[in-house]
């Protein structure tokens, strides 16, 4: 049993690679270039990321190696990392091609790897399913409103005493 | 000395007359301030009347406008809800489904920036929290949209994209329509999308808002 066991765990993690590599890349390492989606169409859009600039920082990427040319690549303006993106011709054959950026302050120069593979009919790949985009934390009872409820009816409990405190001492209400 | 309890009552009567209103305000606000804030503050759905239209909605969907060349946005501002927020690019999960903005961050809504960009011929897809764990976030009022709503999308070439709701859906996370939602479009559209449909304790929320708009400017 323990010699067939070893070659199963090579099999699967094998298996695992294999869909790691398959699902769409997103949150490579810093100092990399991130590109997004890979693998790609001919023909489908693509974003390059990466945080080698520093805040703020712009690049110029190099993606002449697929035949898109150079590309500028900017922060938003909510974001630190610099973004740029190129469409894949779509005359490009599949393989893999060296995306480059190169930091305009500090010199910094980054890669990242673009594949390209034929897939018939789709250029983009699309989101799948259902968006995550909240938790319910606007569901529960408001504290702040609970509380000035509180003190408000405090303040008409003591109302209340003081006008009958002085009913009962007969002062005329 | 009968007079002096009389002249009394008389400048106490305003005094008194005055406490017993405030006592009344107080206690009628106060019990409303305990019932509200009790309450659950669900954020809005659409209404069916929101919906797209049967079988001429697709068949109506014809370019009103040229479409803009590709430009990142940066800004989304949706009048009629008082939404005006950054983007911030989104991806995509290890499952396939599309990335949120970090949730911290209140007024902070994202794009899908592998995909189309908003203006450019072709679906773009902005996304947003309806709340967080402290409370409503950027879309939290996206199901009160109406038809005939404005979107606009300022995008970093300096242009500004300017979209029309043609509707306002909400489907189940179990049985999300992907083709209807994220599918290629003939001409320029935009979704926006957050968390709806019912929550639950042990799920959460149970699916998505999607406003459904169409390029009908630019300036």
């Amino acid at each position: 049993m323990r010699r067939t066991a070893r070659p199963l765990t090579g099999t699967a993690l094998a298996v695992a690679a294999a869909a790691l590599a398959a699902a769409p890349a997103y949150g490579a390492p810093a100092g990399d270039l991130e590109v997004s989606p890979s693998p790609v169409a001919p023909g489908g859009q693509v974003a390059v990321r990466t945080a080698a600039c520093g805040d703020g920082g712009t690049a110029t990427g190099d993606a002449s190696a697929v035949g898109a040319g150079s590309l500028g690549l900017a922060p938003g303006p909510q974001e630190r990392e610099a973004t740029g993106r190129f469409r894949v011709p779509p005359s490009a054959q599949p393989g893999t091609y060296e995306i480059t950026a190169t930091c305009t302050g500090n010199g910094r120069r980054v890669t990242g790897d673009l594949v390209v593979t034929l897939t018939s009919g789709r250029e983009q790949v699309h989101p799948r399913g259902s968006v995550k985009t909240g938790v319910g934390g606007a569901l529960g009872p408001d504290p702040v409103q609970t509380a000035a409820g509180v003190a408000t009816l405090a303040v008409a409990a003591a109302g209340g005493t003081w006008l009958l405190h002085r009913r009962a001492r007969g002062d005329g209400i | 000395m009968r007079r002096f309890p009389r002249v009394g009552s008389g400048v106490r009567s305003p005094a008194n007359a005055a406490m017993a209103a405030v006592t009344v305000f107080a206690l009628c606000s106060g019990a409303w301030l305990l019932r509200n804030g009790a309450e659950t503050h669900a954020p809005p759905q659409p209404s069916a009347a929101q919906a797209r239209a049967g079988l001429d909605g697709r068949a109506g969907e014809r370019a009103a406008v040229p479409a803009l060349p590709p430009s990142p946005p940066d800004r989304i501002r949706i009048p009629a809800i008082r939404v005006d927020a950054p983007l911030t690019g989104l991806g995509l999960t290890r499952t396939g489904s599309l990335g949120v903005p970090p949730a911290a961050r209140r007024n902070l809504a994202g794009w899908y920036e592998a995909g189309t960009t908003p203006g450019e011929q072709g679906t773009a897809i902005v996304a947003g929290h309806v709340d967080n764990a402290d409370g409503p976030a950027v879309f939290y009022d996206l199901g009160a949209l109406t038809k005939g709503s404005t979107i606009e999308v300022d995008r970093r070439d300096g242009s500004v994209a300017v979209f029309t709701v043609d509707s306002v859906e909400v489907y189940a996370a179990k049985d999300f329509p992907d083709e209807k939602v994220y599918g290629a479009a003939r001409r320029p559209e935009l979704r926006v999308i957050t968390c709806g449909g019912g929550y639950s304790r042990g799920t959460g929320y149970q699916g998505n808002v999607v406003v459904f708009a169409h390029l009908t400017g630019s300036r």
